[in-house]
This record gives structure tokens, sequence and C-alpha cells, in this order.
């Protein structure tokens, strides 16, 4: 691993000999002798896993999870690990469930995350991390999207989120954009990408009511309804959000 | 911890300033924030999981940008090992996040109190699972241990407690009882250099005029909690730095489920500054001592939180703050409308 320095290299050599409970201990450690050094280069391991926006501790934990799973009781070290972990280790963790072996089997812990009050937690799972698109079932994955709206998070950095859109989806987000207009607020343009496969009862009235915005975003969303544009076209709608970039 | 201030008469009036200063800390009750523009704040030692967001909100305005939340009682007893697991486990977790969205940097210590370490067989349980959590990420001490009705398995896991620390290489924060204190505060130092923990990594806390000086001239820190009625007031506070200087001095809060303030700190330096106190020592008293004593532990960077949280790359995601978990938005308490 070219990213860590010589120090930190023998470091994880060594502590990758260890027991099961040395992996651990190593885990919670890292950041003790790993610097929190931004990752700025790809690194491609699975397809829709992105190493860009994490450190060097939080990738060498990942890393040492990965060893841990393999031992024979990796997996009960691996739940204490997260009934007692700190915020960056749950970043961390949950980074690491779709590089695991068997990742199925972590699936109510994922599942927690989207649960998670936690920002950093959440996004742990939902942005740069296939593990939600390839095991969440339909109304876990449904709860991650809305839950990522509710926040004001940009739900374009959800990977696998224009695959997985569906039609129970479509529905319950066109109720709760009507909530949101009812109470004098809005959803970001950008959210209406995941009804254009799908037909809803308001389909029509919500378009007209986009159209007529004030704001360009939402007429420009209207547009791309109309038109059945690709989803290349909804691109630049992505960064558009001002609750985004507050 | 507080106890009911209705067992306690209020704190006997130590002010001794002059008359014109009385009147001037009489005008500036309600506006103390005017003398304190521009400063920054550590509070060692506060209780945020019984506080709620106004708070935060008022430590963040005041220029509190760091504080440490030692594990302490939580006003009603444990009962099993799984609680105080949640607890420690929410300490370095939801606590920490909910700290930053208001811009602050949560540290904390983690210990076996000394009211719970009378349920020995819990206690043992609880030993345990401390050198887990003591080996955190912004974990910076043991704490708060040492006694409180100064019982022989209090002693007993005191005593463990600082073992660890010694193990670890991690401060020590030292409650001191409230009964008793003097003898108490004597017997808690008196069993750390017999286990050979050097005195500047040791913090004594809630001390007042009776127990300060033996503190000092021992070389351990020594904390002062500002809490109504049952500690310090901070005009006696005043009197202390002007008598002591503001060597290995510090203050703090403790602010916790009872009535308590968690402004204690700004509003000390406040007093400090209308006092004629030096601002280089109101510095060192409600900032950097708290900061140089715990910082031993390798784990507080003050450039993580000296100018914002924002400068933390490792909370960011793709440079776009927002991902952070999002900053609290603000609310304006005067308004009648809640939007």
């Amino acid at each position: 691993m070219h990213l860590a320095s010589p120090t930190e290299q023998i470091w994880l050599e060594e502590k990758l000999q260890g027991d099961a409970k040395g992996l651990s201990l190593a885990f919670v450690m890292a950041p003790r002798f790993i610097a929190k050094k931004p990752i700025d280069v790809a690194i491609d391991l699975i397809p829709g896993w992105k190493s860009e926006n994490g450190t060097l501790d939080q990738l060498i934990r990942i890393y040492i999870i990965l060893h841990l799973a393999e031992k024979e009781d990796g997996h009960s070290r691996i739940e204490t690990l997260f009934d007692t972990a700190e915020m960056n280790e749950l970043v961390a963790l949950y980074r690491a469930l779709p590089l695991v072996k068997n990742p199925e089997i972590w699936l109510h812990r994922a599942t927690d995350a989207v649960r998670s009050n936690m920002g950093p937690v959440f996004d742990a799972i939902a942005f740069g991390n296939p593990y939600a698109s390839s095991y969440f079932t339909e109304l876990a994955w449904n709860q991650l999207v809305l839950k990522c709206i509710f926040n004001d998070k940009p739900i374009h950095l959800i990977e696998g989120l224009d695959e997985r859109a569906n039609q129970a989806l479509a529905n319950t987000l066109a109720d709760f954009a009507h909530e949101r207009w009812a109470a004098g607020r809005r959803v970001p343009s950008q959210v209406w990408r995941l009804i254009r496969h799908f037909e809803t009862e308001s389909k029509k009235q919500d378009i007209q009511r986009l159209a007529q915005s004030a704001d360009p975003n939402d007429q420009k969303a209207a547009e791309l309804l109309n038109h059945h544009s690709p989803l290349e076209d909804w691109k630049v709608l992505e960064q558009a959000e001002p609750i985004y970039s507050a | 911890m507080c106890q009911n201030p209705n067992e306690h008469p209020l704190n006997p009036s130590h002010f001794e300033g002059s008359s014109e200063e009385k009147q001037t800390a009489h005008e500036v009750e309600g506006g103390f924030a005017a003398y304190t523009q521009g400063m920054k704040f550590f509070d060692p030692h506060v209780h945020m999981t019984s506080r709620t967001t106004d708070d935060y909100q008022a430590l963040a305005d005041a220029g509190v940008v760091a504080i440490i939340e030692p594990a302490f009682w939580l006003g009603q007893p444990r009962t099993g090992l799984a609680s105080f697991k949640d607890y420690f486990a929410s300490l370095v977790g939801w606590e920490r996040f909910r700290s930053s969205q208001f811009g602050i940097k949560h540290y904390c210590t983690i210990g076996l109190n000394s009211r719970e370490a009378n349920n020995e067989a819990l206690a043992e349980e609880v030993m345990e699972i401390l050198p887990l959590f003591l080996q955190k990420e912004g974990v910076v001490g043991v704490g708060e241990i040492g006694f409180d009705d100064q019982t022989a398995a209090e002693e007993k896991y005191y005593r463990a407690q600082l073992e660890l620390a010694k193990e670890m290489g991690l401060p020590v924060q030292v409650h001191t009882p409230h009964r008793d204190k003097k003898k108490g505060t004597e017997r808690s130092m008196s069993i750390a250099l017999e286990h050979g923990l050097a005195p500047n990594m040791v913090v004594i806390d809630h001390n007042n005029e009776e127990t300060v000086k033996s503190v000092l001239d021992q070389g351990f820190y020594a904390a002062f909690t500002i809490y109504p009625f049952t500690k310090m007031g901070n005009e006696r506070m005043v009197e202390i730095v002007k008598q002591y200087g503001s060597e290995r001095i510090m203050v703090n809060s403790a602010a916790d489920w009872g009535i308590s303030d968690p402004l204690a700190i700004p509003k000390t330096a406040a007093l400090m500054k209308i006092k004629g106190i030096a601002e280089a020592d109101i510095v060192k008293v409600t900032y950097q001592n708290a900061l140089d004593s715990f910082a031993q532990s390798g784990q507080i960077k003050e450039q993580d939180f000296i100018n914002g949280l924002e400068i933390d790359q490792s909370l960011k995601f793709n440079g776009n703050t927002v991902l952070r978990g999002g900053q609290a938005p603000r609310v304006d308490k005067n308004s009648i409308f809640i939007r």
C-alpha cells in the first residue's frame, strides 16, 4: 500500500499477523499510528465502491476488517466492534461491508446505518458504497432514498440510485413532495428524476406545478419529464441545489 | 455531580472586590458576552448527555470551541453492563456528532464513576470493557473516577483505573467527594502518587479554597467547577486566581442534570476581566491549561477546532461540507413563529 509511509506499513504488517483479538484492537487503535490523510486516488476494488472520499486511517481500518472477517471468531468480533464503535469506526465498518466475505449477513447492521442520526454514518452506507443497492430489500432501499431527501442530502451520490428506482418509491416521493408543498417547502428538483419511468396518480399535475414554479430548477425538472429526457440530461440539476452547498 | 441544593446553604458571599467592581458586575449580569468578544473557551468537564440543543447553541455563541465529557453517574444507577456499554458508545458516537453540528469539538474521558463502583459485581464487568473504550479516538483520559462515600469498593476501583491510565499513558480526571472533601482530596492524591502517576497527568477536580493549595503544591492540575450551590461560585474563583495565579488552574462547568450552568466558563472569564485579571491568565484558566493537560493523551489537536470544525477534511465528502450531516440550522428563539 503505497499511500502509507514505511513506518505505517510496518505497523500494519505486524498487526495483520495477529489473532482476531489483536486485529480488533488494531482496528480501534489505527488512528494513533496511521495519518488521517485524505485519499485522493481512485482505488478500484469493486464497482461502485469509491475510495476518494476517505482517509488513510479509514482505508487501513477497512483492510483490517477484511482480515478479521476471515478469522474463526471474526464475526462476533466485528459485531462487538459495531456495538462499541465511535463515529469514525462506524464509518469504516460500513464502508467495509460490501468488501467482506458473505456481505449479505450484515444486512441488519447496514439498515441500522440508515436509521442512524449521525450524518457521517448514514453517508457511509448511502454514498460511494454499493452495499445498499446490492443487498437491500425494496422497502429498505426506499427508506434510504427517502431519508436522504428528508435530510436534504444529495441523492445523486447514492450508488445504484437510478437502477433501483421503483414504482413504490415513485408513489411515496410524490406524496412526500405534496406534504412539503403543503408546508411551504420543496424537494430538490433532481428528486423528480426518480419518477421519470413511472406513472403516479398526480404526475400530470405535479409536472404542471413544477413548470409554473418560480424556481428555474423546478422548471427544468418539468421540462425533462415532459420530454422523457435521458438520465444524462438530469445531471445539470445535481449540483444546483442551494441546500446542498449551504 | 450535583446534590439536592436544598440540603445545602447557599455559598457564602466571598465577593471581596471594590464597590466599583461590584457595581460593574451587577450591571453586566445580562450582557457578559460583551466582555468575552473574540475569546475562545475549552470546557474540560461538561455532561452534554444531560443537556439540550439550546445549550449547545449557547455554548457555541459564547465562544466554547471544545469540550470534554467525562463518563459519570446518570442520576439513576445502571443495573447491567449493556447500559454502561451503550453509554460509553454514545459518548464517542452520538454525543460527539451532536456536538459537531454546533461546531464544537467533543472529547470524552471514560471511567467507572465512584458511586457505581459500589456495585461490585457490575463494576467487575465494567472494568472488563474499559480498555476497549479507553483506546478509542478522542478519548482523552480516564474519568471521572475517585471517591464519593470513600468506601473500600470505591478505593479498589479507583486504584484499578489508575493502573489502567498509567498503562495507557492517559491523563486522569479525579472527582473529589462533596462530603469530607479535604480528606477525600488528600487521599485521592496520595493514592495516585502511590501508583506512580506523574502529578501533571492527574487533574484533581471540584477544588475549593480549602483544597487548592495542597493540590498545586504537589504538582497536580487543579480544576474548579463553577456550579451553583454545591461547588464554586465564580466570584470566589476570581479571588482564587488573584491569590494563586493561573499555573495549572482550570475552570469547568460540570453542567449536568442538576441546576448548573453550561456557560460557567465564559461568565467566569467575563468576571475575571471586569475584576482586572490579565487576559493571559484568563486564557490559561479558561482554555490553555485544560488543553495542555488533556492533550497529554495524544488525542487532542488544537488545529482540529481552533478555526471551526469545517476544516476537518475527514468529515468532508468530496469537499462538500453539507454532507458532514448538516450544520444545525439556526433558530431565532425570540420569534413567535416556528417554521
